[in-house]
Parts: C-alpha cells; sequence; structure tokens
C-alpha cells in the first residue's frame, strides 16, 4: 500500500459530505457575519485610523498566540489553553493541508506523510490532554472564578468528542486496513488492537466516521455563536488594545449629535472587546467592587452589554426587521445594566489582568453618558455636585471663593496676578477645599519653596480639569471645562504643571488635546528634586511605612517606583508592600466619580484595603492622592483601625522629614 | 395633556456673601451665579413626569431678559416641547405684574394644568402661581407635595404646618404651585442643553402681549433693602472641631444637666 | 379712624396660632394710630373659634355657613370680597399659610386692592402703608410701600409678632349672612392626613442633634444619630434632608414638620431658613454648626461655630465614646 493519506475510504454518499460541509461552512460565515457586523453597527463604524500597528502586532503574538497572560498566576490555566487552542489549530491546519492534497497537489506521501501523520496524532492528544485538564479544573477541583454554564461544558464535550472519534476512527480504519506502516498513528495503531476482528472494524467504520465528521462539522458551524468565537473576536481586540487602553471617548463621541439617542451608544473597539469575552473570571477576581460583595462584576457586565449589543444591532439589521414583521411584535431588548454601572471604579485592574485585553470600565463609561443624557438614573448628590461643577468649577463648594482659602497663611505666588514661574502647581478640587487634603496642598508648597523650585498656583482662576465630569459620562461638561482649563493654562503661557491628584495628572496628560505643556505628578518632580539632591535634609524618622499605589498614577500611568525612592530616601523609614501591590494595587475605591455616589454598603471597598494595609504591620499607610487619603482615612475610622495605623500623604511625610510641617502636625 | 410651567431664573444666593448695591435697592448680582429656581425645578420635573406617562405636550415660560433663556433652555432639554419668554423691557416687576405678563402670554397656550414653583428663592412672594390662575380664571391649589391627574380632575396634597397635609381635588384646568420633594429631579446634560439650543424660544413682550403700562403697575415699590439687624447675636465659639466639640459638650452639660454627654 | 381687619385662620375646630399673633400686632396699630381691631370668622361651626378670639378684638364678624366647613378659595373670597366691599378696611391681614397663599390671590384680583406676602412687619406711616420683608433666603430685609389703594391686603409670617394676651377690652360679635356664592364649589376637600408621624416623637426630646444640607451626605445621618443617642437625646434634621430622603419625615423639624421644644437644639449644617427657625423658637439653646458665617441660624442661635459640621459631629463622637 502506498504511503499517504487516505480519503474516504469505505464511506459512500461522499458528496453528502461536501454538502453538509458546505452548509457548516456556510453556517459558519453567517454566524462571523452577524458578530462582526454587530461590530460595523458603532455609531461610527471602524475607528478612522486603521493602519498597520506593530505594538498590537506583537502583542497578538505574545497575548493571543503564546497566551503570555494566561499563565499568569494559574499555570495550568496557561497549559491548558495552549494545549487546547495549538492541538484545534493544528488539527484545522492538518485538515486544510488534507484538503488541499485531496483535490490540488499530492503532496502528503511518503516521509512527509509519516511526518505529517505524527504531528496530527500528537496535536489530537494535546487538544484531548486539555480538554480533560479543563474539564478537571472546572468540575473537580472547582476553580472558584469559573461559572461552570451549559454552554461551558458542551464546548469541551464537543471538543473531545471530536478529538476523540477521531481517533477512534483511525483506529477503526487500521484495525480494517491492518496496513503496515502506520506506526507513526500511534494513537489509532492503539486503539486500533481494541478492535477484534478487521471485518467488524470495516462494518463499524462508516458509522464511526459519519459520527465524528457530523461532530466535526457542528463544531465547525456551532463556532461563531458559542464563546469560541473568541478565537477570531480576541486576536482583534488584543490588536487593537494599544490605540484603546484609555477610555477616551471624546474623539468619537456626539460632534454635533441632533438626536439624543436612547440607549448606550458602543463604539468599535469596545464592541469588538465584549465579543472576545470568555468567561473566565480572571476580572471578577481582581475587582475590588466584585471582591467587596458590591452588587457589580466586571464579567456579568460583559456579557450584558454583549447581549444588548447584539439584540439591538440584531433588531435593526435586515433579518431582524424581517422577522420582526413576520412574528408582528418587537422583541424587548435585553436590560442595559445602568444601576450597576455607577459601582466601577475605573481603577483598570480588570484590563491589567484580562488575557485578551478587556477593560471593563470602557462599556461602563459608555452606559453612564447614555445614563446621563437620560438624566433620570443620575443619584441626586451626583447631580448636585455637576451643576455644583458647572456652576461653581468646583464640584464641592458652591462658591468660587473658597478656592484659594487652603493657602491662608502661606506665601504663594499667584502666576493670574502676574508673578513669575516655572511650574505651575494645579492643586485640585478636592485639594484645595476639602479640610483634611488642604494639608497636602499646604505641606506641597512648603517642599517646593524649601527645594527652591520656582512655581505658582494659577488662584482662583483655577477651575476643574474635568474629571468626574468625564469619569460619570459627562462629556458635554468635561468639553467645556477642558476648554476653559487648555484657555487658562494658554492665556498664562503655563508650560509645566504639577498636580496633587493623579486624577487631574492622568486627565491632562492623555485626555486633553495634545499640547505643549508638560503635566506630571508631584512624586514624579519630588523624585527629579531628590535626585538633584534638592530634598535635603532629610531628618530620619522611624517608622515602618507602607505604600499605597494610587489607580491613576500606578496602573494608569506607570509611576510605581518614584515614591518608592523618596519613601526610601528617608533614614530609618522601612518600607514594606502589601500583598496588592504596584500593578495589583487595590483600588480605594474613591474614583469613578464614586465620592459622589449614594452607595449602599460602599464603606466595605475601601476598608479591605485598609485592612490589607494593617496586616503589613506598618505602622502609617502612605498615599498618594487625595482620594486615596479621604478614602482610606474614613476606611480605617468605620473598620476600627485608627490606633493601629496612621495615614498620611507622601507629602506630609517628606514634610515632616524636611522638618517644615512644624505647626501643621502633619 | 397640555402642561404649562412657569420658571425663573434666579441668583444663588444660598451660600453666598452678598452685597448691597450703591442706592440700597438690591444686591450685587454680577458676582452671583444663577440656577433655576429650585421649587421650579420640581415643577418642570413633575411636567415632564405627567407628559412621559400619559402623553400631550409641556410649554415652559419665563419673564425675564435674554440672559434669563438658559432657564428655558434647561426646560427643553429636560423633555419640554416649547419654550416662551416674556421680555419685561423697563417694567418694574412684582408678585402681580409678574402674574399679569405670564397671564398674557399663557392665555393663549393650550393648558390643561398650570404648573408653577411655590416661591422663587429670591423675591419669596409665593404667590405668583394663584396670582396667575386668579388672572387666567383657572381652579388653583398651593403648596402641592403630590399630585395625581385622573381624567379631567387632578388630586392635589396640600402641605399645611405641622405635618399636617390636605387632600383635595380640582377641576382641570387648573393651577397649582408645587413644592419641593414632590418628585426627585433628573439631571440635565449639557449635551442635552445644547442640543436644546437649537430649537427656538419665542419672545413676547408687554406690547406683543396687548398691555399697557397702566395694566402692569406693581402694588409694591421698594424702599430700602438691608441688612438683617443682629439682634441678639450668638456668641462665636472658636477653635477646632475637638475644641468646639468640646465646648459644645460642656454646654450641653450644663444646660441639660444630669449624666449626658 | 379706619379698620384693620384679620382674617381668623382656623383648622378642625382650634384657631391657629398665626391668628393670635396677628391680632396681637393689629391691636398694637390699632392703639397706635386709633384704628378698630375686627377678626373675620369664616366657618361651619362658630362655637368654640369665637372664645378663643374674644378679648383680642374689639369685633368679631362671624359667617357662620356649611359651604364654609372646609377651606375654598373661591366661597371664602366671594365671603371676604362682600365684606371688604361693605366695610372697606385700610388693612386686611392673613397668615402666610398654605391656604391663604390660595385666598389672598383670589381676593387680591379679584376686588383689585393690592396684596403684599409673607412680611414679617407692618408699618403705618402717615398714609402710606409700609411692609418688611425678607430675600434673597433671608439674608436681606426689603421694606417696600404699597401704592395708593383703599384697602391694603397683607399676608404675615408665622412667628413675626408674638401671640399676646386678651386685654380686658369688650369685644362685640357681629353674626353676618354669607352672600350667594358666585358658583358651585370647585375645588374639593377629600380629607387631612399627618404626615409627620410614626417613629420617633422628636418634640419629646431634651436635646436634638439636628442635620440640614451641610451634613453632605447620608452616610453622615448615622454618626449623628450615634451622637444623638450617646448624649441621651434624639436625631431630628431640616427640610431638605427630608427632601432626599435621608431621613423619614417624622425627624422634620420646621413650619412644616415639627415645633420643638428641647434644652438644647444642636444645629449641623443647617442654613437656618425662617422655615425652620420657625420650629425652634421654644428651645431652650440654640447651638448653630455651620461653614458660612452669614447663614441665617446664627442670628437664632445663642451659641455658633463657624466650622465644618461633618468635623464637629466626628470630634462630638470622638469625645462621647472616650468616656
Amino acid at each position: 500500500m502506498p504511503i499517504e493519506r487516505t480519503y474516504f475510504w469505505g464511506i459512500h454518499a461522499v458528496p453528502v459530505f461536501y454538502v453538509l460541509a458546505a452548509l457548516s461552512v456556510v453556517v459558519f460565515l453567517f454566524g462571523v457575519y452577524r458578530r462582526v457586523s454587530v461590530w460595523l453597527s458603532a455609531p461610527r463604524g471602524r475607528p478612522r485610523r486603521l493602519g498597520f500597528s506593530p505594538r498590537g502586532a506583537a502583542m497578538v503574538a505574545a497575548d493571543g498566540l503564546l497566551g503570555r497572560r494566561l499563565f499568569r498566576g494559574d499555570l495550568v490555566a496557561g497549559l491548558m489553553h495552549a494545549l487546547i487552542m495549538w492541538g484545534f489549530a493544528g488539527l484545522f491546519v492538518g485538515t486544510v493541508m488534507s484538503t488541499v492534497d485531496h483535490w490540488f497537489v499530492h503532496y502528503l506521501t511518503g516521509g512527509t506523510y509519516r511526518v505529517f501523520s505524527l504531528c496530527l496524532e500528537i496535536l489530537g492528544i494535546m487538544l484531548i490532554a486539555g480538554v480533560l485538564i479543563a474539564l478537571v479544573r472546572r468540575y473537580l477541583f472547582r476553580v472558584g472564578r469559573l461559572e461552570n454554564k451549559a454552554e461551558d461544558v458542551w464546548i469541551l464535550v464537543l471538543l473531545a468528542v471530536v478529538a476523540l472519534s477521531g481517533f477512534v476512527v483511525e483506529g477503526l480504519r487500521l484495525a480494517g486496513q491492518a496496513p503496515a506502516t502506520e506506526a507513526f498513528s500511534f494513537g489509532g495503531a492503539a486503539l486500533s488492537r481494541l478492535f477484534s476482528t478487521p471485518a467488524r472494524a470495516t462494518a463499524a467504520y462508516p458509522y464511526l466516521w459519519w459520527f465524528h465528521a457530523l461532530a466535526a462539522l457542528g463544531l465547525v458551524a456551532y463556532f461563531p455563536f458559542s464563546k469560541l468565537f473568541h478565537s477570531l473576536a480576541a486576536p482583534v481586540n488584543i490588536y487593537l488594545a494599544p490605540q484603546s487602553g484609555r477610555f477616551s471617548p471624546g474623539a468619537e463621541a456626539g460632534e454635533g449629535d441632533d438626536q439624543a439617542a436612547s440607549g448606550p451608544q458602543f463604539q468599535f473597539n469596545e464592541l469588538v472587546s465584549l465579543s472576545a469575552c470568555t468567561r473566565c473570571g480572571r476580572c471578577d477576581a481582581v475587582c475590588p467592587s466584585a471582591s467587596a460583595e458590591e452588587p457589580f462584576s466586571p464579567r456579568s457586565f460583559i456579557a450584558q452589554a454583549d447581549a444588548y449589543s447584539r439584540a439591538v444591532a440584531g433588531s435593526a439589521a435586515p433579518l431582524g426587521r424581517t422577522a420582526r414583521h413576520l412574528l408582528g411584535r418587537p422583541a424587548p431588548l435585553p436590560g442595559v445594566p445602568a444601576e450597576q454601572s455607577w459601582f466601577c471604579t475605573t481603577c483598570r485592574a480588570c484590563l491589567e489582568v484580562c488575557p485578551v485585553y478587556i477593560g471593563a470600565f470602557k462599556p461602563v463609561g459608555r452606559v453612564r453618558i447614555s445614563e446621563i443624557e437620560e438624566g433620570s438614573g443620575v443619584s441626586p448628590l451626583l447631580t448636585k455636585a455637576l451643576e455644583t461643577l458647572y456652576t461653581f468649577g468646583n464640584p464641592w463648594e458652591p462658591s468660587k471663593r473658597q478656592r484659594t482659602g487652603w493657602a491662608e497663611g502661606l506665601e504663594v505666588p499667584d502666576v493670574t496676578a502676574g508673578a513669575q514661574a516655572e511650574v505651575c502647581y494645579w492643586v485640585g478640587c478636592t485639594t484645595s477645599v476639602d479640610t483634611r487634603t488642604q494639608k497636602l496642598a499646604r505641606a506641597l508648597v512648603r517642599i517646593m519653596a524649601h527645594a527652591g523650585v520656582s512655581f505658582g498656583t494659577l488662584g482662583q482662576k483655577e477651575g476643574c480639569c474635568g474629571d468626574i465630569a468625564r469619569r460619570v459620562g459627562e462629556e458635554g461638561l468635561f468639553e467645556e471645562q477642558a476648554d476653559k482649563t487648555a484657555g487658562i493654562f494658554r492665556r498664562y503661557g503655563v508650560s509645566e504643571v504639577v498636580t496633587s491628584s493623579p486624577h487631574c495628572f492622568n486627565l491632562f496628560k492623555h485626555e486633553y488635546p495634545a499640547g505643549a505643556v508638560r503635566f506630571r505628578h508631584y512624586t514624579q518632580l519630588l523624585d527629579e528634586l531628590l535626585g538633584q539632591g534638592r530634598l535635603a535634609p532629610l531628618a530620619p524618622l522611624d517608622a515602618v511605612v507602607t505604600y499605597h499605589d494610587p489607580c491613576y498614577l500606578g496602573r494608569y500611568n506607570h509611576v510605581y517606583d518614584a515614591p518608592r525612592r523618596l519613601l526610601r530616601a528617608i533614614p530609618g523609614v522601612r518600607l514594606v508592600e502589601m500583598a496588592h501591590h504596584g500593578p495589583d494595587s487595590l483600588c480605594c475605591g474613591g474614583g469613578g466619580g464614586r465620592m459622589w455616589q449614594e452607595l449602599e454598603g460602599e464603606k466595605k471597598l475601601s476598608e479591605v484595603r485598609a485592612r490589607e494595609a494593617a496586616e503589613t504591620g506598618a505602622q502609617i499607610l502612605v498615599t498618594a492622592c487625595p482620594y486615596c487619603l479621604i478614602m482610606l482615612e474614613d476606611a480605617l475610622k468605620t473598620a476600627g483601625l485608627e490606633g493601629r495605623l496612621a495615614i498620611m500623604d507622601l507629602n506630609e511625610v517628606l514634610g515632616r522629614s524636611l522638618g517644615l510641617l512644624g505647626d501643621e502636625g502633619g | 395633556m397640555d402642561i404649562v410651567v412657569c420658571v425663573k431664573n434666579v441668583p444663588f444666593t444660598q451660600e453666598a456673601d452678598l452685597v448691597l448695591e450703591p442706592g440700597n435697592k438690591d444686591v450685587r448680582k454680577d458676582n452671583l451665579a444663577y440656577v433655576i429656581n429650585e421649587w421650579d425645578n420640581y415643577a418642570a420635573e413633575e411636567a415632564i413626569r405627567l407628559k412621559e406617562a400619559s402623553g400631550g405636550s409641556v410649554t415652559a415660560v419665563t419673564v425675564g431678559s435674554e440672559e434669563d433663556e438658559e432657564v428655558l433652555r434647561r426646560c427643553l432639554a429636560m423633555g419640554a416641547d416649547r419654550a416662551v419668554r416674556v421680555d419685561p423691557g423697563d417694567v418694574t416687576l412684582d408678585a402681580s405684574v409678574t402674574a399679569a405678563l405670564l397671564a398674557a402670554a399663557v392665555k393663549p397656550l393650550p393648558h390643561d394644568l398650570v404648573l408653577t414653583g411655590v416661591q422663587a428663592d429670591d423675591m419669596n412672594h409665593g404667590v405668583v402661581g394663584p396670582l396667575l390662575a386668579e388672572r387666567l380664571h383657572l381652579c388653583h391649589a398651593a403648596v402641592v407635595n403630590g399630585l395625581s391627574v385622573n381624567g379631567s380632575t387632578v388630586e392635589a396634597t396640600v402641605e399645611l404646618d405641622g405635618g399636617q397635609e390636605e387632600l383635595c381635588s380640582l377641576p382641570l384646568p387648573a393651577l397649582l404651585s408645587v413644592q419641593t420633594g414632590i418628585n426627585e429631579p433628573r439631571y440635565v446634560s449639557i449635551m442635552g442643553i445644547r442640543r436644546a439650543a437649537k430649537i427656538d424660544i419665542e419672545v413676547a413682550s408687554p406690547d406683543s402681549l396687548g398691555l399697557f403700562s397702566a395694566d402692569l403697575t406693581p402694588d409694591l415699590t421698594l424702599e430700602e433693602m438691608y441688612l438683617p439687624p443682629e439682634t441678639g447675636a450668638a456668641e462665636m465659639l472658636a477653635g477646632d472641631g475637638p475644641a468646639i466639640a468640646a465646648r459644645i459638650l460642656a454646654i450641653i452639660r450644663e444646660k441639660v444637666g444630669g449624666s449626658n454627654g | 379712624m379706619a379698620e384693620i381687619v384679620v382674617l381668623a385662620e382656623h383648622r378642625e375646630e382650634q384657631v391657629r396660632e398665626v391668628t393670635l399673633q396677628m391680632l396681637s400686632k393689629a391691636g398694637e396699630l390699632g392703639r397706635a394710630h386709633g384704628h378698630r381691631v375686627v377678626a373675620a370668622l369664616l366657618c361651619a361651626r362658630s362655637d368654640g373659634l369665637v372664645g378663643a378670639l374674644e378679648g383680642r378684638a374689639d369685633e368679631i364678624v362671624v359667617y357662620e355657613d356649611d359651604r364654609l366647613e372646609h377651606f375654598d378659595p373661591d366661597a371664602y373670597a366671594d365671603v371676604l370680597g362682600a365684606f371688604l366691599a361693605e366695610r372697606s378696611p385700610l388693612l386686611v391681614l392673613l397668615g402666610h399659610t398654605a391656604w391663604s397663599m390660595d385666598l389672598a390671590p383670589a381676593l387680591a384680583v379679584r376686588t383689585g386692592h393690592p396684596l403684599a406676602t409673607d412680611c414679617v412687619d407692618v408699618l403705618l406711616d402717615g398714609p402710606a402703608v409700609k411692609v418688611v420683608r425678607q430675600v434673597y433666603s433671608g439674608k436681606m430685609f426689603a421694606r417696600s410701600a404699597f401704592r395708593s389703594a383703599g384697602s391694603y391686603l397683607v399676608t404675615v409670617r408665622p412667628g413675626s409678632f408674638p401671640v399676646g394676651t386678651t386685654s380686658g377690652r369688650q369685644t362685640t360679635i357681629t353674626r353676618a349672612s354669607a352672600p350667594v356664592f358666585s358658583a358651585a364649589a370647585q375645588r374639593r376637600f377629600a380629607g387631612f392626613r399627618d404626615s409627620s408621624g410614626g417613629g420617633v416623637d422628636i418634640t419629646q426630646a431634651d436635646v436634638l442633634v439636628s442635620v440640614g444640607r451641610g451634613i453632605g451626605d447620608q452616610e453622615n445621618i448615622e454618626p449623628a444619630r450615634e451622637v444623638a443617642a450617646l448624649l441621651g437625646g434624639a436625631l431630628s434634621c431640616s427640610r431638605p434632608v427630608v427632601d432626599k430622603k435621608w431621613l423619614p419625615k417624622y425627624h422634620q423639624v420646621g413650619t412644616s414638620g415639627k415645633s420643638v421644644k428641647p434644652k438644647v437644639y444642636l444645629a449641623l449644617g443647617i442654613s437656618g431658613a425662617f422655615q425652620h427657625v420657625a420650629g425652634i423658637t421654644g428651645a431652650g439653646t440654640v447651638i448653630a454648626v455651620n461653614k458660612d458665617r452669614k447663614a441665617p441660624i446664627f442670628r437664632a442661635a445663642d451659641f455658633g461655630a463657624v466650622a465644618d459640621a461633618l468635623g464637629v459631629l466626628a470630634a462630638l463622637k470622638t469625645e462621647l465614646l472616650k468616656k
């Protein structure tokens, strides 16, 4: 017998197979079309710039192909996925190669064929092994973050059935054909020994062959209608990730929208990400809100948003409209998770761990935009804060006068009054009016003066950067504040800005129109001063401290080391790290507009972090963000940890060490 | 059902320092921010909710200058269909004159129900609504903190003092002056207001409404505005939070005696 | 000599306190300028009501008619309109209450007499009649003069004048008959309801810790409640707190809430709008904490602190827990 691949041995009605195969492919393509048309149903279609992104491609290679993030914290998951993915993909490629061999160029012969056959065996076993690991993880070990829905088990079973039946079919054939040189098909060869007689095997073969064919074709057809679609959506999402790491709806949103659209208007990138989710639950595991048992789960938010957008696209599509005509009624749209959207702190922990780079905070932001438009679902406290912000340039105080109250007794140069300054210190709304955080501003001003920095503030002309407006979905208000602020920077020739709040810093740096101004957070400025020897003399502070990475400084802007260098520079300070630090830092709960929500049980989120800080045994918890300070200080009180742990801003710690805070008490 | 809601743009004085103008007839307003009168915001929200529940139209009306149009834009953004501004020109306004202007503007509008706020935060008259109702020969009830429309009547809850309420019903068309807390006003987004800026606001004047200055004589002429007399000023406690708290506790202990605090 | 008429407002067989306050002021004006004080009583049953008014006016004109049992601006305006046409008083005083906010305008438009509302003082300056009102969140007073007219209508803010005593004077009681009413009743009375019931009775507490808008957030109510409990008192609040649904209505102090007379009333973050202050006129010692040094509450307080209510609340809690 020639050494080559056997096709349709003993199979009659081969044309039927091809018809079914064609059908299966048509269904597959239709399914893919349905999904992709959801992406394209975005109000502004494809993103304008879709050029080649080397970074995107590199990430697809590292995360899509190698599944880099899957291994993080869960080696078994990474292995399992690699086995399944490569097993399946390899077998698919094998099928393609066979088709070419059968119909066009007969090249799978001799040695080529033996290698080919061996590879397929290995791939088949990989797939089965991967599926077995998956089943064991889900149903025996019961890994916490997995949901175990019906779809999950069916997909795994289907994959296993296809692979196993493939081996059985091969075994039957080998038992029936009994060729001499099928040792390379070792799997099938092993199985073939199980079958009693060649005659029996030959008789059984067609049935098993059709079973395997139908299972495989069924899998192909089912593919885009199930979670498996992620294999197509995920690479696209990963490719787009470098461009869409930030939620900046401004560029795409409402230029001259005449009609208020009803419901959230997800954009292309967001729709892609919604369809790439495999419900692995890593986001839920790191989400501070979900972990504090609030009624929010990034995973189910994504799922609901996905169902909603598919229903909207479906009902608008020709098929959907026809169906409605025939049925005579519109199907009710699944709900948009509007109420839940207010819980998200936008901390980005989800994006940090998602193997396919989905950030739940992005569709959350989109839903918030539509909630703000609609108006009735906005909490009264937030309504008041936004209206106060609109009228007075500050969400806290209905008064413009109070902006400079924090500087009482201090000599702070006012750039708007003509003072010359190299650095403009942007105090921020919260820092300037909240009695606790005013101390941060006072400390920083003293430190900068001590270090000989030429700085000034914008006095009463300082407005709001607009962060809270953007985070809660008030795009119109954000644009107004941004315009005003950019205008003020221009008017007073500001070229360098340093902020107290990482939120202001992040917004200025990444979400304001690109300009000539350099924006930094105060930790970066102080780090530079430290390097220049201008933060001296640092008197010893005998204390064990732990540092809380603010989300908008750490995860959003990768500033992890500067604050730590500053702390370590103080003699006597011993820095211990919390269990979650750096990119894993746990949000304090103050971001994403949560300061102005009245969420039930919202204290718990901050208390979780406060307890984690206390567990380090540190005496001082150090933060670098006014929200973090307010939230965690409050949490220390409500969790009863006040005696164990004090909380200070980095400014205050440095100020104390430099001996500048005598009368303030720090 | 066609609803007319009367709204006013007022200076936000609650947490502002007020300074008298020279002449002592009014306060300096150039440093004050303007907002929709709080009661009128509740009235507008109520009107929009009624429209959302049972269809019809909402027309927002104000007496004011061009800068006051922002209060109408807000109502349009909330969902009102039409907006009318009566420009008073040089006419001195008091409750009765405002009511006369409103009456002339509202009369030609379809109105099954007219809603106003109980009072305006600046002048606090509290009667423009009922005065308007009288001029339009509408049945009226003031200080309403709950209402529901049933066909051709409206059932209203009037807020009396001491926690008591009166339940009554009035035939439509009627006018109700609405108390704060009747509902939870929605947030009005900036985008919404911008979109509403494209809707035309109809402007009327005493002339165009057929009113002569004789019809618009105010009942009251302001003689003098002055700061409240400092009668029996409070003894101020100084210090920070803990110091003040300590003194408060000392005062309580002294006044109440016993083992409290 | 002219007449000063006071509309006797009453509800459920009780004369409202504002009526007695107005009679006291009318009496003062009457004595100073030689005018007669007449109380106008419109009701279905006058027995108990007349007694409360005797000695406080020179004359009580009683209109007793079933149609006047429940307040109805049309019926009342018809009666009073006829009365004014007949007697042409100089001044007509009504209380600035929800009912009179319907009645006074009806009277003004139908009779053509000028109207001033929510006045805290009335002045007779020669031939001119002037009123004093509060404007701009109670931060400014405004004195205005009426245009010249036959009669002047004034609604008076409750609590502006003292209740006064019954003088020894003789009161004539005149029974008048209600005119034919111009139209069938339009506004129909359907009943009274007490919305402030339930829960804690704040009128019984010795110490009230009262929170207002300045408390910031709903979650800050709980510490206030704790402090109140530690002081052996109760928690109360101003209207905005109830409007926001942070506390049920039975905690509300003020004209549309409860009047309280505790030994100590601690107002945290309350601005002191008159509607609220009206509810604490009987309090022993009022201590106010507010960030705004110009807040009207300081005029009504015995002790004040210009500070953040939350900070003081937290400090109070800390201090009390130390013991």
